[in-house]
């Protein structure tokens, strides 16, 4: 009997993991990457021939459309590249449970992007959920207990209200058969928005949308690396917006409010987490802040009900994972050569790592959304998407969505904002005396950011041509939405062209007149010491101590915002009360005992 | 098709039509500071000499700085300016959409921002960083304040993203200068090309009398001469910008050539002389303007753009 192309997804990268654990390390490496190049040959034939699905006791488990096509080629794309960015390097202390734990998440994930039955997509979403837990566990630092902890409840927890949606939609639609495909349910009545919204705090949980976020920046600095890179970076977003992306499009018919609530959460994910980014002082915890501002826009964008913003959203979902990965990967290439990601102990290493700089900084302008990088395409496409709706909305309908799309322009301002000083931090400015010992990343390190970096650019030079045209807009027209024209205009070919020559020309000008000479740092005849130096991460003081932000800082940092730490705080204390209660007095008890046969009898006369 | 979209670029409106009405508009800049001040000011051609000075003199780079960086970002920063020059100057000249829309251009005149804050942080100089973080800072300042302002002509214009239809629906119905939301829009937007030029009051990135030029210390030579220049051609891209959103553009028939010299030294005028009435302001203190009042006042442009006034 032939195995069925689909279940190979799943059971190659599961069969090697199990493999894996019997295998010196060596041979985990290499039949990690057997295993995952054969996904991605597997997955390009899925795109050449439609497979057919996969049944389980005459179910339909397994099945792929376009946009389940569109999330698995890129999961086997980006596995790839941070597999070869994880094959020298890895702590040595963990890289056995690794390249366990590695083909496995990749099965899991593959397992829950193709499951077409409810049950399926519960076990793989549940156990991408335990794999990312381990992965947590194998980090070094003192909180890295307390983060898999809170990991674990903020994404497991949320499996709880997965599981409410499934049933609230069964009951529903019964003849839906557990099927999660192509329901279009209509939002009528209380029981389909409780489902809605709890498939979306799923959804949200898994791919970090504001207020279910928290665990993203902390998980980004307790866990390895090459992890968060994997991730909360890449495979987790992925997931995460992929579910969003079907309950949206496919699960249910979405109405014009909440179309509203989406692009209004969208837009405060973005702002929120981006202006925690600006002051952070670690660079990991920089980076995990970005993770989830980036989310806002791929709400904003898919949640806005226009299909061009659709398209924007989608694109910005890989874009993210590509350059968010790619700069995680920067830092940790930074960090195993320096030691650490403090980035007031980092500094001017563009000198030292100067291949590692420039794939950072590539990635750094892509996620600002600087034309003519990939960030920008999308971004100007959700942009679009939302002026498209704009443009025939009630007067406050249109004053609302402009609000959102000023913040989440404004909103791409910040990020530059931060990454500028990310960049300033690490690799500009003054180098500390300590570092002058550090060297370029290993060879596999920066092919692995290279590759990135140059999808980055690939991506914002060839949108049309390479990731709208063969991934995205299928997507839409399996959906038989119609793509509309664009209000707007942009040719990043051009433009680059033009830029280049006029770049050139500066060139030869300076290359014609130059006379150079090398001198040390002037500062008005006073020397340049050390302790003269400006480590980039205090730039945004004067923001983070003005009036109304001040405050909300404060609080931000005192941890009021994050929902795991708050509702933690509130079954604390109603547990202190109820042990302050039981305090061990046989007269307190008969007096409870007195209390709750009061308050049966009252209840039941 | 080529050698006409070379001819943009390199010669009008382009490089060298910007870059020569900007030096020029800098001698303008230089004479009337002076004035205000008591005294002569230089000759008509100075700021020309002074760039082909520059470019004779000799470049010192600091040995241990990031020196891909500071060499590229002078060049890729006119690189940009160029660029925006043909993008605004082909809607205002030709009535012609190109390379991008009002978007592109928003984020391009970031970038610039952005390849100072490079050059600037490539050196290692403490007050080149002070300076670079400055730059970012005002940009943060200004930037929300000025997408609210490029918010209205498009709304105003029916939701057209490109110069050249917006220009379009201003010389059918008229410029939106004269309307309430295009009056406020147009008093921001030029507070916001001010910060974005760092003049003063918001010269606050150089501050040449207290970190020394900023993110420039350390750059001499070409280099110099480079930077230079594109602060001078900022000063033909944002009027025109202005002048090409709000003010309907120009006509060039009968006397129209003079009211269009007239309405863009108009802006540049009104530039200098806030340049030369003002002290510089702290940063916080340009956050708090920008934040708290402009960015308000810009909104309150969009609102009444949105109800048609």
């Amino acid at each position: 009997m032939a195995i069925n192309e689909l279940s190979l997804l799943v059971l190659v990268p599961f069969i090697v993991a199990l493999l894996n654990i019997f295998l010196p390390v060596i041979l985990r490496k290499f039949l990690s990457v057997a295993a995952v190049v054969y996904l991605i040959i597997l997955n390009y034939q899925l795109f050449i021939n439609v497979a057919p699905d996969a049944y389980l006791f005459d179910v339909a488990i397994f099945s792929v459309d376009k946009l389940s096509l569109f999330i698995l080629a890129f999961i086997q794309i980006l596995s790839i590249i941070i597999l070869v960015f994880s094959l020298k390097g890895v702590n040595t202390d963990i890289q056995k449970s690794f390249f366990v734990l590695y083909p496995m998440t990749v099965a899991f994930c593959n397992g829950a992007v193709i499951s077409v039955h409810v049950i399926g997509f519960l076990i793989f979403w549940g156990l991408s959920g335990i794999a990312l837990y381990f992965f947590n566990l194998l980090g070094t630092s003192k909180s890295t207990p307390d983060t898999a902890k809170k990991t674990f409840i903020i994404v497991g927890g949320s499996d709880v209200f997965l599981i409410l949606g499934f049933v609230l939609i069964w009951f529903l639609m019964p003849q839906s058969n557990w099927s999660l495909w192509n329901l279009k349910l209509g939002l009528s009545g209380e029981l389909a928005y409780i489902a809605f919204f709890a498939l979306l705090i799923a959804a949200f949980a898994k791919g970090g949308g504001f207020p279910l976020h928290s665990w993203v920046p902390d998980y980004s600095k307790d866990a390895p690396v090459e992890s968060v890179a994997f991730l909360p970076a890449s495979l987790d977003k992925l997931l995460g917006i992929y579910l969003f992306a079907r309950i949206v499009l496919s699960v249910f018919t979405v109405n014009i409010g909440i179309h509203l609530f989406l692009i209004t959460i969208g837009t405060l994910t973005i702002i929120f987490a981006v202006m925690m980014a600006m002051i952070q002082h670690n660079g990991r915890k920089l980076l995990g802040y970005h993770a989830v501002s980036q989310v806002g826009y791929m709400i904003l964008g898919i949640g806005s009900g226009s299909v061009i913003a659709i398209i924007g959203g989608l694109f910005h979902l890989i874009n993210n994972t590509i350059y968010k990965s790619n700069l995680f990967l920067s830092l940790g290439s930074v960090e195993k050569q320096t030691g650490t990601n403090n980035l007031e102990e980092l500094g001017g290493l563009g000198n030292k790592m100067p291949l590692t700089f420039l794939f950072a900084l590539i990635a750094a302008l892509s996620i600002s959304g600087i034309p003519p990088f990939n960030g920008f395409y999308s971004k100007w496409m959700i942009y679009q998407g939302i002026l498209d709706i704009a443009k025939t909305a009630s007067p406050g309908y249109q004053i609302w969505l402009l609000v959102c799309l000023v913040l989440a322009v404004f909103g791409s301002a910040l990020t530059l904002a931060s990454f500028m000083k990310f960049i300033h931090a690490v690799f500009l400015g003054r180098r500390p005396k300590i570092l002058d010992n550090v060297h370029e990343a290993p060879s596999n390190q920066w092919l692995a950011t290279g590759i990135l970096a140059l999808i980055c650019i690939l991506f914002g030079l060839f949108a049309i041509e390479i990731p709208l045209k063969r991934f995205i807009l299928p997507i839409m027209s399996e959906y038989g939405l119609e793509v509309p024209a664009v209000l707007g205009y942009y040719n990043p070919l051009l433009l680059v062209a033009l830029f280049g020559s006029v770049l050139l020309i500066g060139l030869v000008v300076y290359w014609g007149t130059r006379k150079v000479r090398f001198d040390e740092i002037y500062l008005g005849g006073m020397d340049a010491l050390e302790h003269f130096r400006v480590m980039g991460t205090e730039f945004y003081n004067e923001i983070r101590n003005m009036k109304p932000l001040k405050g909300l800082y404060d609080g931000a940092e005192k941890k009021y915002f994050d929902i795991y730490d708050v509702s933690s705080k509130c079954s604390f204390s109603i547990t202190r009360f109820f042990k302050a209660v039981h305090n061990g007095q046989l007269q307190l008890y008969n007096l409870w005992i007195v209390l709750g046969v009061l308050i049966l009898l009252w209840v039941v006369l | 098709m080529i050698a006409w979209i070379l001819f943009h670029l390199f010669v009008f409106p382009g490089m060298l039509f910007t870059g020569i009405l900007g030096l020029f508009v800098g001698w303008y800049d230089r004479k009337l500071s002076a004035r205000v001040q008591f005294r002569k000011g230089p000759p008509l051609f100075q700021n020309f000499n002074d760039f082909f000075k520059l470019l004779g003199k000799e470049t010192i780079i600091v040995k241990e700085a990031v020196k891909s960086v500071f060499i590229i970002a002078p060049l890729a920063a006119f690189a940009i300016l160029t660029l925006i020059s043909t993008i605004i100057g082909l809607a205002l000249f030709y009535q012609r959409g190109f390379g991008g829309d009002i978007f592109v251009v928003m984020y391009l005149t970031m970038t610039f921002s952005v390849m100072v804050i490079l050059g600037g942080s490539a050196t290692g100089n403490v007050y080149s960083s002070i300076g670079a973080g400055r730059e970012m800072k005002l940009l943060l300042a200004d930037e929300l304040a000025f997408i609210l302002v490029l918010l209205v002509p498009v709304i105003k214009s029916g939701y057209q993203l490109q110069f050249d239809q917006i220009l379009a629906v201003q010389q059918t119905s008229g410029p939106f200068i004269g309307s309430a939301s295009g009056i406020i829009a147009f008093i921001i937007g030029m507070l916001c090309i001010q910060a974005k030029m760092t003049l003063a009051p918001f010269n606050i990135p150089e501050a040449e009398t207290e970190i020394v030029e900023g993110p420039f210390m350390e750059y001499s030579g070409p280099l110099l001469a480079f930077w230079k220049l594109n602060h001078y051609m900022m000063y033909v891209i944002f009027p025109f910008l202005l002048i090409l959103l709000f003010w309907g553009g120009f006509q060039f028939q009968g006397i129209g050539i003079l009211w269009a010299v007239l309405k863009y030294v108009l802006i540049v005028t009104v530039m200098i002389i806030i340049k030369n009435t003002n002290p510089r302001i702290r940063i916080d203190t340009a956050l708090n303007f920008f934040w708290r009042y402009a960015s308000p006042v810009a909104f309150i442009g969009v609102i009444l753009a949105v109800l048609g006034v």
